[in-house]
């Protein structure tokens, strides 16, 4: 009895999420057919832009200062162990562009912005603001989903090179605190060692990732049901499914560029 | 010119309209009354496609509807609009960018020629001195006005008013009802409303439609249906607890 119950949940589990990903997918082709031809509402992408990416500068600035500097006092012993200090700026530059910045920079925007947009979609949804536009002959897909796509990868593409920079900088002081290297000496480290390749690879991760927070968080905010509860669910939900996606499509873009 | 055959509709196997017939003559305002859960907003929200039947049909203009896919909708949406019961006006707008919103998207007007017709058109139902306010800083009577006067911009020929009065003071309902009945008789915009309101409805109704147990229990004048001997008819019309009635939840 408790065998067949537990199998119940965990089909009706598996049905839920070859849903959700089933309707993702759906989105994702409603969104592409929304953009041919590419036709934005000029001041609800401003709008998001300016929301999504002006408003997260301080915090990603923050944490990629903090995570350059962690990344060197975690590694000091071994540098100064082994001599290595002028691969300090290639070691660190590379983490940074290639995984540490897309990744930790596409997981604070989930939180942060993601989860915002699905909040205030889902609110518009259970008030029946969608559907009022929808009653006003006004594509939702178009006029609240196709500009929020567009701001986030824009975004978080912005914010990825400001927190790839911010980070280096981080880098620089702490080498300088702790391991007293020179800031000349990380950066030609850097420039020496890493091709324009090593930064547009962690560049179009951003693309990617800021597509998936927006598709998985426009999703569920449109899909929301049950009032405040729901809401609740529903931006819980976004923010898992975008750091899943995140994690996946990380794994999947760098093992097909390995 | 609106007229629904047959349908049926169900939520999650429990069926709200069954067999549901329904005709709304041009120009006329059309009252659907009757209990809460009956089916009245369903009833209207098949008419702009946010509901699918699941049996029957829809005509708008000799034209079946009901079948149109999603795209299609969009233009039957501009000409029958829909005011619905929470207003809906979008929270980050204030309530001239809401009406300026449908100018902008199909009137093809530039931003500011946009909010300049929008201004005057809340100029005309009483809301000239809030159109910088947002929703959140409205009275419930300002953001159903406000709504009504966004659901107007493109001049439809049919407006659905989903409880217009609920929620308002007597002095702003009578406005509201005021505002349908002018509608009608200056514009000649044919208006289907959804309400419980039986002031409103006996005072400015050409018709009235009373939904029961999923289909259409009586229709007629104001005076016919003061005048029915149904006694379900009856104990809603005089507002009496007991009676006939079958309430689900009571």
């Amino acid at each position: 009895m408790i065998f067949r119950r537990s199998l119940t949940q965990l089909g009706g589990r598996v049905m839920a999420m070859a849903r959700d990903v089933g309707g993702v997918f759906v989105l994702t082709m409603e969104v592409l057919r929304a953009l041919i031809p590419p036709r934005l509402d000029g001041r609800e992408t401003v709008r998001n832009l300016y929301k999504m990416g002006n408003r997260s500068v301080p915090i990603v600035v923050l944490t990629a200062l903090f995570v350059g500097g962690l990344m060197v006092i975690q590694f000091a012993a071994f540098v100064k162990q082994f001599g290595a200090r002028a691969l300090v700026g290639w070691g660190t530059g590379y983490a940074v562009f290639r995984e540490v910045g897309p990744i930790l920079i596409g997981l604070m925007f989930s939180g942060r912005v993601g989860a915002n947009n699905t909040a205030e979609l889902a609110t518009m949804t259970v008030t029946e603001q969608v559907d009022g536009l929808q009653a006003l002959a006004i594509d939702p897909i178009r006029y609240l989903v196709v500009p929020r796509v567009v701001a986030m990868m824009i975004m978080l593409v912005a914010l990825t090179v400001i927190g790839d920079a911010v980070a280096l900088i981080g880098t620089m002081i702490m080498s300088y605190v702790v391991l007293d290297i020179h800031p000349y000496t990380v950066w030609y480290s850097l420039v020496d060692n890493l091709g324009p390749s090593d930064f547009l690879h962690g560049i179009s991760k951003s693309l990617v990732f800021g597509a998936a927070i927006a598709l998985s968080s426009c999703y569920f905010g449109l899909t929301v049901r049950g009032g405040a509860v729901g809401v609740g669910r529903a931006v819980n939900a976004a923010v898992v499914g975008a750091a899943v996606s995140i994690c996946f499509l990380d794994f999947l873009m760098t093992y097909l560029t390995a | 010119m609106i007229e629904l055959r047959g349908v049926h509709k169900a939520f999650a196997g429990r069926p709200v309209l069954v067999d549901l017939d329904l005709r709304c003559d041009r120009g006329e305002v059309l009252f659907i009354i009757g209990t809460s859960g009956v089916g009245k907003s369903v009833t209207i929200k098949h008419l702009v496609g946010l509901l699918r039947v699941d049996a029957g049909e829809i005509w708008l203009d000799g034209r079946r509807i009901d079948a149109l896919p999603e795209r299609a909708f969009h233009a039957i949406r501009r000409r029958v609009a829909m005011v619905f019961q929470g207003a809906t006006l979008f929270d980050s707008m204030t309530l001239a960018e809401n009406v300026a919103l449908p100018l902008r998207k199909h009137g093809r007007m530039r931003a500011a020629a946009a909010l300049a017709d929008a201004r005057r058109r809340l100029d005309e139902v009483g809301l000239a001195d809030f159109v910088d306010r947002y929703p959140a800083e409205l009275s419930d009577g300002m953001r159903k006005r406000g709504a009504i006067a966004r659901a107007l911009t493109l001049d439809p020929e049919v407006v659905l008013f989903d409880e217009p009065t609920t929620g308002l003071d007597p002095i702003n309902a009578r406005r509201v009802d005021r505002l349908i009945r002018e509608l009608a008789d200056r514009r000649g915009v044919t208006a289907i409303v959804v309400s419980h309101d039986l002031a409103s409805i006996f005072a400015i109704a050409d018709r009235i439609a009373f939904l029961y147990q999923g289909g259409v229990r009586a229709c007629g004048t104001p005076a016919e249906i003061r005048g029915s001997d149904d006694p379900v008819v009856q104990q809603f019309i005089q507002g009496r607890a007991s009676g006939p009635m079958e309430t689900p939840g009571f």
